[in-house]
């Protein structure tokens, strides 16, 4: 490809505009942009960045049971394959509002592509998928949902990454994870095509807990930082102040000798806590057992053990010495413990109260005051567990028989994501050039918003579920100057001064993604191209009756006379030059007292062509 | 409406339009939406509002409200719609002021002309114009509509709609229109309307217009929601008038194909394709030569789609089939061009020649040429699999391709030609184009052509162990039993070599791959031959104590697979086959009962309960203690699906003692085949031998659903048999039927721990007959899990949760 340009060779850099989009797809089939998806959302958004297509994250939605649960793909591709649209997947962590859908995705809808994700990311998430799987399956005519094998066949595509660590997804698309302490394994994921980059958090928390560390990014000055606003305008009261009040809670019921239920899922917040009583025990010597059911322990603590790196420098300091994930005093639940009488706790699953043993221990336990439940969790509407977050006392079960709830029945979130402060934090330390806010109600949004933009005078974008964001970037393209024609420059004026940008006149050439600036005659050599003259000719009639070679001297005396600066000629052939300017007279065919001057002229004497054509116009001087 | 949820709704609606209330979460007011949706479909609208005058005033408060939230909006928006879809209902609401509010005005307009929402400050919320086209979406149903839309201005809105920032809203507004044409059209103008369109309706007049002006646009958004507009419409409606619509449109379509490059090319394929499925491209000839055209004007990647969708219409003109099918094999030919020793044809049918244009695209990147490559090895692996592919099939020449690209990938391609050269360089190490071709290859061995097809086999095994993943099973097929897809001599190294991969993902295919290969073929002798000769076995083995779970669950059900085909060696030999299956059920079973994760549990209940339907030997020689073990440990196991599988092997166990008809009864080797089946009194003896009644009756108040139904339905199926036969004598009120009974009582209770111990055969049954099974099954099937889906819950929840929302609605999981 041939381009003639002009570069300031100060910079060396040509600016291309070149958009940016950003599509963040959370909304429900059937075409709704329901909203910001405040409440358990999927997460799922796709990013062109360069010419390629990534999708980040792909999470369900644990409120819907039919297919509104997952994002619509369809408005990705409408009939073409998703494997030649994206170029990758990147899930930033294990939760299932980020990586849910995903063996529905590449199993169902049908993606054979990579799949990036941390190694904790990567053996987590299959046991989340497989637990929700087996409470999904449970339901009466559950169809259109994926199998075991498919959750397998999932996990064969993906790739594990290691924190820092560069991987080059092809010769131009790179990313990279950064810590985001929000879960074990869960990172943010810088997105690079050539110089323009895209960082997406995922979920993060800037402040270290019990096991994981802060979010940590260097200064990577992306072009835009895609941020979760989950508390966009809250100041969290700190974790250790819930944390405090979970222990005192279960520590008055099993003092009373009630027993507490903490309805879970099978990984995650159910580590945080193990660990939240098993040190509490410890330093308390308190001797109420603690259960965990269905089996789930072993292997999720096999996991935390193995990603020992992945948490906090406090645990890893004290690695050695202890293993935090070795616990004591919690053991494997038995169904014929629930009928045990004294004080116990229990971890069952599953987390919404809506099936299986948690449930089985609840109606057990929901008829004594001394009793308690803990949800640490988000519960959908229909569950058990909504119905007594919300206050409800007297629950129908199985249609007829009613259960009265004398239990006390409390809400302890933990979750970790960065507050309205720590989401500041992030944007000063990776100073992007553009900010866009997802994972959040709108109105808490906007205040944020202009947080942002007043303080680090960045764009700040807040787009609702499917609507697009497109951005403009100015990459820096780096252009290689020939030294043949540098030379030339500086033979024909002064030595280049750093502070003051000159014009340089050259051909670009752009050739295998490199671009070089040389002359036109070396392009033309290198190329293999002849060059071509353009001219530009015209007819001026001058009426003389006289013959062609007398009007041709008569042209040339006034053109010497006129133009003192130019190198005017009269060749022997009776024509007459002005540097590339040509000049014939010739006789008019049917007018002989007419002559026709031919003024032939090139591309680069343009200005002096025309100037002199309209001079002839007006006709020669009389004869003295 | 149930009388709970009337008297509920005022409290509702009140708390919606109360702007300090906050509201439950979109899926509640999704969910509540659902509700209305079967409610107004189930009975008049009309008679909903006038008996529920709540929901009229919800609809004008929200309008009226000076700041409303855009999710209370584009709710009601859409509840007026379904309410405005009846023609009765629709009129009510024209006309019909509100009873307490001191507003006055006709609703409709008023919610969806410009003195609504459309012209305020919630219109910038997408979610409330997406509520404004679903609310139209579902009014336009009558006569009635169509006027409405045309007074209020509406169908400009939605023109305008196309454009909009959210991709769901111009999609919803796309569709809208074409649901309007469709109802426009619907009316006096069904028939055959002239392409002129002088007599066509005004609504479906101005819509058409305006897709002919996005047709002539220049913009090519503009273009493609044209042509996305009329991709529906070709594909929802069917009806004559549609004739028309292509006749008119065509040459506004045929001028996109001049333009250089051509517009919205991915929109336009749609298009094509969908007319061409419509009656409408079964009249029209011009539609082929338009076809052709775009073939050849489209560049290669384009124009993939293009020709596999031509190859999979019903009747279409041969020499267009033929064409299209060159399109998709020009990248293989290509690939067999620049991978020749000495120059020659590809060996494609004609017009597959390996054309510049295609080798073009593969110089022009390494993402161009590695996606076109993919896209046409799955475009073909498709299409073989299809009964209208075409004939005959070129599998010699794509055999050859797909070995070459391998070769390619592997780096031991030796070219001879530039473009040879840079396919080298850029398909060395892909594993991408690497598992394509291996795809398709697998495919092709399942291909009728097989004979011609086994030489380049052997080349494939180099390139076999390039990534982890690329060892799938699929390949071998029944209908090519006597040849192998793949040499064992070669074949079984990599899978060993596969076995002892440091990668899981690795090893689990080898083993899945071994379980498909032995399921076909572990009945040949040159197959058993091999693998016996091979290390392949006793690593399968071993891999039955992997750390990873789901290759402990493969390496259970490809030991299960070998051992049912005498394949399974142990280090007693071949000698011994009583000691080796012994100690396979052994160790089998042992996983069973200790294995930390299901999967592999899971793995063995599968191959237990094959083993006893293939009527295993080593099963049949002590089938009670062998079904007696297997139930005992499945009813210890916390995974559901565990304990289901457990009544799967119970129910095929009692089938066979019963004789079902068409299963192989494992009595059936040791028996004469003229005995009659069992008596039932032996039967029930066997069952009570074996704890059967026990795990089942235990199953029957499990806290998991499935493994109730599941009991339920086989306990019913048991009492089925036994009452016509006149089983055992009634026992009575016997000590032993009092202790069942008051076992079931404590095990409904939840209290799961006590045993029954010993069973009389008379006492289950009395038991049985006692218990309404028939209702305990109703009331299983009835709500299959907690999750309580009725509407009087939906609206007490959200009824509930007003005052209470506070971080919840922020977790997440």
């Amino acid at each position: 490809m041939l381009l003639s340009h002009v570069v300031h060779t100060a910079a060396t850099e040509v600016c291309f505009p070149s958009p940016l989009s950003v599509l963040q797809g959370e909304g429900p089939r059937a075409s709704c942009g329901a909203g910001a998806g405040q409440d358990v959302g999927r997460s799922c958004i796709l990013v062109s960045i360069g010419g390629k297509n990534v999708m980040l994250d792909c999470g369900m939605h644990m409120g819907f049971s039919d297919d509104r649960r997952f994002p619509d793909f369809s408005y990705i591709t409408r009939n073409g394959r998703l494997t030649d649209f994206l170029d990758c997947v990147i899930i930033s962590h294990f939760h299932l509002d980020h990586c849910g859908a995903l063996p529905y995705f590449s199993e169902m809808v049908g993606y054979d592509g990579p799949i990036y994700m941390t190694q904790p990311t990567q053996a987590i998430c299959p046991i989340l998928l497989e637990d929700y799987r087996k409470i999904a399956v449970d339901k009466k005519g559950e169809a259109n949902f994926f199998t075991s094998q498919m959750i397998k066949d999932c996990m064969k595509k993906v790739v594990a990454v290691h924190l820092h660590q560069t991987v080059q997804v092809d010769d131009e698309l790179e990313i990279k994870a950064y810590y985001a302490g929000h879960v074990l394994g869960a990172a943010m994921f810088q997105i690079k095509v050539g110089s323009e980059s895209v960082v997406y958090t995922g979920d993060y928390n800037m402040t270290p807990d019990r096991h994981l560390g802060a979010a940590w990014i260097d200064k990577c000055r992306p072009n835009l930082l895609i941020t979760e606003s989950t508390y966009a305008t809250t100041i969290r009261d700190s974790k250790r102040c819930r944390e405090r009040d979970f222990l005192k809670k279960v520590h008055e019921t099993v003092e009373r000798g009630g027993k507490v239920l903490i309805p879970v899922f099978a990984l995650g917040r159910a580590q945080e806590l193990c660990i939240l009583l098993e040190t509490f025990w410890e330093r308390m010597d308190l001797k109420a057992p603690i259960y965990f059911s269905t089996g789930l322990t072993e292997k999720a603590n096999h996991y935390y053990k193995l990603f020992i790196p992945w948490t906090n420098q406090k645990i890893r300091k004290t690695f050695v010495q202890r293993n935090m994930f070795e616990f004591k005093h919690i053991k494997a639940f038995d169904r014929a413990f629930a009928d045990s009488p004294g004080p116990m706790v229990v971890f069952a699953t599953p987390g919404m109260l809506h099936a299986g043993q948690s449930l089985q221990i609840f109606r057990k336990w929901a008829g004594s005051e001394r009793n308690m439940v803990i949800m640490p969790g988000y519960c959908v509407q229909g569950t058990v567990g909504h119905k007594i977050l919300s206050g409800q006392r007297k629950l129908e079960m199985e249609g007829r028989q009613v259960l009265e709830v004398k239990m006390q029945v409390e809400y302890m979130s933990f979750s970790a994501h960065a507050d309205a402060k720590g989401i500041m934090q992030l944007v000063g330390q990776a100073e992007p050039e553009n900010v866009l806010l997802v994972h959040g109600e709108a109105k808490k949004m906007e205040f944020l918003k202009q947080k942002i933009e007043q303080e680090f005078r960045v764009s700040c974008y807040m787009p609702a579920n499917g609507e697009t964001v497109t951005l403009s970037t100015s990459p820096s393209i780096p252009v290689g100057i020939s030294l043949g024609l540098l030379k030339r420059e500086m033979a024909q004026g002064l030595l280049p001064d750093a502070k003051k940008p000159r014009l340089l006149h050259g051909t670009l050439i752009m050739k295998d993604s490199n671009f070089r600036l040389v002359s036109s005659e070396q392009a033309l050599k290198e190329l293999g191209l002849a060059e071509h003259q353009l001219r530009f000719t015209c007819r001026v009639h001058l009426h003389d009756t006289r013959k062609e070679q007398e009007t041709a001297l008569r042209v040339y005396s006034h053109l010497k006379s006129v133009l003192k600066d130019h190198c005017v000629q009269h060749l022997p052939d009776g024509s007459v030059t002005v540097e590339s300017i040509l000049i014939q007279a010739a006789a008019h065919s049917e007018d002989p007292s007419t002559k026709v001057l031919l003024v032939s002229w090139t591309y680069q004497d343009e200005e002096l062509g025309s100037y002199l054509t309209s001079l002839l116009k007006k006709g020669l001087p009389q004869a003295s | 409406m149930d009388p709970e949820c009337s008297r509920l709704l005022p409290a509702l609606c009140a708390v919606l339009v109360d702007p300090r209330q906050p509201v439950a979460d979109d899926t509640c007011l999704e969910k509540l939406l659902d509700w209305f949706k079967t409610v107004t479909e189930a009975g008049p609208s009309l008679l909903l509002l006038q008996e529920n005058p709540c929901l009229v005033e919800l609809l004008f408060r929200v309008l009226k409200a000076h700041d409303p939230r855009p999710r209370v909006l584009s709710f009601s928006l859409r509840l007026a719609g379904l309410f405005a879809a009846q023609e009765d209902c629709f009129q009510y609401l024209q006309v019909t002021p509100s009873s307490s509010v001191s507003q006055q005005g006709e609703l409709l307009p008023m919610l969806f002309g410009e003195s609504g929402p459309l012209g305020g400050a919630a219109w910038t919320a997408p979610t409330v114009r997406s509520g404004w086209l679903q609310g139209l979406r579902s009014l336009a149903q009558h006569p009635g509509a169509l006027r409405f839309l045309a007074d209020c201005g509406a169908v400009d809105t939605i023109f305008s709609l196309q454009g909009d920032s959210s991709l769901f809203v111009a999609s919803a507004a796309g569709q809208l229109l074409v649901h309007i044409l469709a109802l426009a059209m619907r009316g006096p103008a069904e028939g055959h309307p002239s392409p002129q369109g002088c007599d066509w309706p005004a609504c479906a007049q101005k819509i058409v217009c305006h897709v002919e002006d996005s047709l002539r646009s220049t913009a090519t958004l503009q273009v493609t929601q044209a042509l996305n507009v009329l991709t529906t419409t070709f594909g929802h409606c069917h009806s004559p008038w549609t004739q028309g619509l292509w006749v008119r449109l065509s040459p506004l379509v045929a001028c996109l194909l001049e333009k250089d490059p051509i517009p919205a090319s991915h929109s336009l394929v749609d298009l094509l394709l969908s007319v061409a499925r419509s009656p409408v491209g079964s009249s029209d000839c011009g539609l082929w030569e338009t076809l052709a055209q775009t073939l050849s004007h489209l560049s290669p990647t384009q124009a993939g789609p293009l020709a596999l969708g031509i190859l999979k219409l019903q009747d279409c003109p041969q020499a267009l089939k033929t064409q299209a099918f060159g399109v998709l094999l020009q990248p293989l030919a290509c690939v067999l061009k620049a991978a020749a020793q000495a120059p020659g044809p590809p060996g494609f049918p004609e017009g597959a020649t390996g054309d510049s244009i295609t080798v073009d695209t593969f110089l022009s990147s390494k993402s161009a040429c590695v996606g076109l490559l993919c896209q046409a090895l799955a475009h073909l692996e498709l299409l073989q699999l299809l009964p209208q592919r075409p004939s005959p099939w070129p599998q010699a020449p794509l055999l050859r391709a797909a070995v070459a690209i391998l070769r390619f990938c592997h780096g031991s391609a030796a070219p001879t030609s530039d473009v040879g050269g840079h396919l080298c360089a850029v398909l060395a190490g892909c594993v991408r184009v690497q598992r394509a071709a291996l795809d398709f290859l697998g495919t092709l061995s399942q291909g009728t052509g097989s004979e011609e097809g086994l030489p380049g086999h052997t080349q494939v095994a180099p390139g076999l162990p390039q990534g982890p993943q690329l060892l799938r099973p699929g390949p071998p097929h029944p209908a090519v039993p006597r040849r192998y897809p793949w040499p064992l001599q070669e074949l079984l190294p990599v899978l060993r070599k596969r076995l002892c991969s440091p990668c899981w993902e690795a090893r689990d295919s080898g083993l899945e791959f071994l379980t498909q290969v032995t399921r076909h073929w572990g009945g040949q002798a040159a197959f058993r031959h091999a693998l016996l000769a091979s290390e392949v076995p006793e690593l399968t083995g071993q891999l039955l104590r992997d750390p990873e779970s789901y290759v402990r669950a493969s390496a259970v059900t490809a030991t299960g697979q070998l051992s049912s085909w005498g394949l399974y060696a142990t280090p007693t030999g071949p000698e011994h086959p009583e000691v080796q299956q012994e100690s396979l059920f052994t160790e089998l079973l042992h996983i069973l009962s200790t294995d930390s994760e299901g999967f592999p549990r899971r793995a063995v209940m599968h191959v237990f309960t094959q083993w006893l339907k293939d009527g295993h030997a080593d099963v049949a020689e002590d089938l009670e203690q062998f079904v007696a073990r297997v139930l005992q440990a499945a009813s210890q196991d916390l995974d559901w699906e565990v304990r289901a599988q457990g009544l799967e092997l119970a129910l095929v166990f009692l089938e066979q003692l019963l004789g079902q008809p068409g299963s192989r009864c494992p009595y059936a080797v040791a028996l004469p085949e003229a005995a009659p089946p069992a008596t039932l009194a032996q039967v029930l003896q066997a069952l009570c031998r074996v704890q059967l009644f026990e795990f089942a009756l235990r199953a029957l108040f499990d806290c998991d659903r499935p493994v109730a139904q599941k009991s339920c339905d086989l306990l019913l199926f048991l009492k089925a048999k036994a009452t016509p036969c006149g089983g055992p004598q009634e026992a009575g009120a016997s000590p032993d039927v009092v202790s069942v009974e008051a076992a079931l009582q404590r095990w409904q209770a939840g209290e799961q721990g006590q045993p029954l111990g010993e069973l009389e055969p008379e006492a289950v049954m009395a038991v049985l007959r006692s218990m309404d099974l028939e209702g305990l099954r109703g009331m299983l099937a009835k709500s299959s899990d907690h999750m309580e889906k009725s509407p009087q819950s939906l609206l007490q929840d959200m009824l509930a949760t007003v005052g209470v929302l506070g971080e919840n609605e922020a977790d997440c999981y």
